[in-house]
């Protein structure tokens, strides 16, 4: 079974007297092991097919499976679960608690997960080292380069070894060479195997992986050359 | 996630801003304050009132008081001799539910020891006067039968009175020295106790300066007035004060009637019994004329906790208001402080924080700002009251009770927990999308 499948999912606000179809039938299949990027303008809606991927919203009508549970309709607690255990989040702004040291930051999903302090300090540690911060282990955030906060965030996506990464526009606030090591470092988590998917309006960027999934008015417009919707297989990663 | 946590981060965030939580606080600070200020203020004055109501004899002492005659018995007011001995002796004789009973007569007369000279209230009384009131000789003895009916001239004596016609030395025990009362040479044969409240009983022991300090013309002062004392044998007041009464030149004859007769119950259940006993007494011997009525400490002793309780209740309300005043202002701050943490609610909520936890957070941190408040209010209600202790002249000062502080405190901590529901609820709401679309 796909990691992640999505069928006939559609997310409508209402804005006043007017609705909004941010996303209108979309079927989407992403397989354990994949880096897919979703790319589309502004305002398409791939931002709310992230939330509805990661758990932070649910759909309209339609069906979302992550990992064999249907979150369509989940509860607010079952989807905070899904997130805590299943999901990691690298935000365009990194989205660090300012109050907290590094290690802290990085401790935080392991506190709602029910972990010992002893392990959250060690598992911190081991996934601080990973990013290669550990000589900044005690300082915070704002004491960071905009990269390095950017490495505090993955790890702290990585402690709790969840299924899928999610990185919203990870080098939306970053100069052009720390990005590049922040995709490299994408790069390297998904030859380890770790299912990545990539949210960005640049095609540049969205070229590192190597399945694209352009949206454009809530719809799916053009999958990985090639491949139809349900039997792509991955292509092997490009270097 | 669990509970030390939601403090360490409820701590952390209070810490971090310091002068904002303080602010927060002071509401809290500031009612705990006056509440448990009011608490002890109120236990203090409530605490001297009884202290003084047992130096007088406690409830089980009754005054026999002359009253006016009634109108309708105006023609018969001369047939009763008011109170007299003879009432004092039938008492003694007939009532069973009175267990002591003195006759007193009392004269404003100058004492005087080689050239000093006080003057004073002298009583003429019987033994019972002493247990009556309280009294205990310390040294020497007291007054007794064979005094009474030969007529000595002997006295007891309190402290005070060696300390003004002693100066020179204050603690002088001069027992079976003389004593000048009104002419008269008495011999000094007893010397009552020192007579003080607690505070300063302890503040002697420790060698310091009584806390008590009586100036003239302050309040009134149990304990002065009962340190004052002097008593002589009845029969030897008589004898000397009420015997003859000169109007000009013509000798009125003597005056049998007392200043005071006091009797006291067996115990504090048969008061009433007793002064029914000695009413129907001393119908008889008065021969129906209602000149006499009852002093009793009953209705003092009930107007004293029931002002106290008063107190309490009035004082603890405004307090109260205050307290609430400052849980709406923590309310009010928490609102405010969600609104600048959103982003921060958006992340833990992004990372697998539930709404029940995000409202755990919240509302342990009113609530640690409760106790924080609680505490420093705890802190600053001892403060006011040590600056009170300065400022009253000693006779009621505040007294913290331990069941004050923790009503006190509690009601910080419950107002620290009330204050934080709806911050805790509003924040455990925002869906996290639209806390991490912040900023």
């Amino acid at each position: 079974m796909a990691l992640i499948e999505l069928r006939e999912v559609t997310k409508r606000y209402r804005v006043g007297e007017q609705e909004i179809r941010a996303l209108d039938g979309i079927d989407l299949t992403i397989e354990q092991g994949e880096y897919a990027a979703i790319i589309g303008p502004s305002g398409s809606g791939k931002s709310t097919l992230m939330h509805l991927l990661g758990c932070l919203d649910t759909p309209t009508t339609g069906k979302v499976v992550i990992d064999g549970v249907d979150v369509s309709s989940a509860t607010d607690g079952r989807l905070a679960e899904m997130r805590n255990e299943k999901i990691g989040f690298v935000f365009q702004s990194f989205n660090l608690l300012g109050k907290f040291n590094v290690l802290e930051n990085v401790e935080l999903p392991m506190i709602y997960t029910g972990v010992s302090k002893k392990e959250r300090r060690d598992r911190a540690i081991a996934a601080v080292e990973r990013v290669g911060l550990m000589d900044r282990a005690k300082n915070t955030p704002l004491q960071l380069s905009g990269g390095q906060m950017q490495r505090v965030a993955i790890a702290r996506a990585l402690v709790n070894d969840p299924k899928i990464v999610f990185a919203d526009e990870p080098t939306g606030n970053l100069d052009s060479t720390t990005g590049a090591s922040i995709l490299q470092l994408f790069r390297e988590l998904s030859e380890q195997g770790r299912t990545i998917v990539l949210v960005t309006h640049d095609s540049e960027i969205a070229d590192n992986a190597p399945r694209r999934i352009e949206i454009r008015d809530g719809k799916i417009v053009n999958r990985a050359a090639g491949f139809q919707s349900g039997i792509h297989t991955p292509p092997p990663p490009t270097a | 996630m669990n509970f030390a946590n939601s403090l360490a981060v409820g701590i952390r965030e209070i810490w971090s801003h310091k002068f904002r939580s303080f602010l927060t606080m002071l509401g809290v600070i500031l009612g705990v304050a006056s509440l448990l200020s009011t608490f002890a203020l109120t236990d203090g004055m409530a605490k001297a009132s009884r202290e003084y109501m047992t130096q007088m004899g406690g409830v089980e002492r009754v005054n026999v008081i002359a009253q006016e005659v009634p109108q309708e018995q105006l023609l018969l007011a001369d047939t009763s001799r008011g109170r007299t001995v003879e009432d004092a002796e039938l008492i003694q004789r007939a009532a069973k539910h009175v267990s002591l009973v003195t006759p007193w007569y009392t004269q404003f007369v100058p004492l005087v020891r080689k050239s000093e000279r006080l003057r004073a209230y002298i009583y003429g009384v019987w033994p019972d006067y002493v247990p009556i009131n309280r009294h205990t000789v310390e040294f020497g003895r007291n007054i007794t039968q064979t005094d009474l009916d030969e007529g000595r001239a002997v006295c007891v004596i309190g402290t005070r009175v060696i300390e003004q016609l002693w100066p020179e030395k204050p603690n002088a025990k001069p027992l079976g020295e003389t004593l000048t009362i009104n002419g008269k040479p008495f011999k000094i044969i007893g010397i009552f106790q020192l007579y003080e409240n607690e505070d300063n009983r302890i503040a002697r022991l420790k060698g310091k300066k009584p806390v008590l300090t009586t100036r003239k013309g302050k309040s009134y002062n149990p304990y002065t007035t009962k340190n004052t004392a002097v008593i002589i044998p009845l029969t030897t007041f008589y004898y000397e004060y009420r015997a003859a009464n000169i109007v000009g030149v013509v000798d009125q004859g003597p005056i049998p009637k007392l200043d005071g007769l006091t009797i006291q119950a067996t115990d504090p259940e048969h008061v009433q019994d007793a002064i029914d006993e000695v009413s129907s007494l001393l119908t008889q011997t008065h021969r129906g004329v209602d000149d006499f009525t009852f002093d009793t400490r009953q209705e003092l002793a009930e107007s004293i906790e029931k002002t106290a309780h008063n107190t309490r209740l009035t004082g603890g309300l405004i307090a109260g208001i205050s307290l609430i005043v400052g849980g709406i202002g923590i309310t009010n701050i928490m609102l405010a402080s969600i609104t600048e943490r959103i982003r921060e609610i958006g992340v833990r909520r992004a990372v697998g924080a539930k709404s029940g936890h995000i409202f755990t957070q919240i509302l342990v941190e009113s609530t640690v700002v409760g106790i924080i408040g609680g505490v420093l209010g705890l802190v600053a209600a001892l403060g006011m009251t040590h600056l009170i202790k300065f400022t009253t002249d000693g006779a009621s000062l505040p007294v913290i009770q331990t069941a004050s502080v923790a009503l006190s405190f509690g009601f910080a901590v419950l107002i620290g927990v009330l204050s934080g529901i709806y911050p805790a609820w509003t924040a455990s709401r925002i869906a996290p999308i639209e806390a991490l679309r912040y900023g």
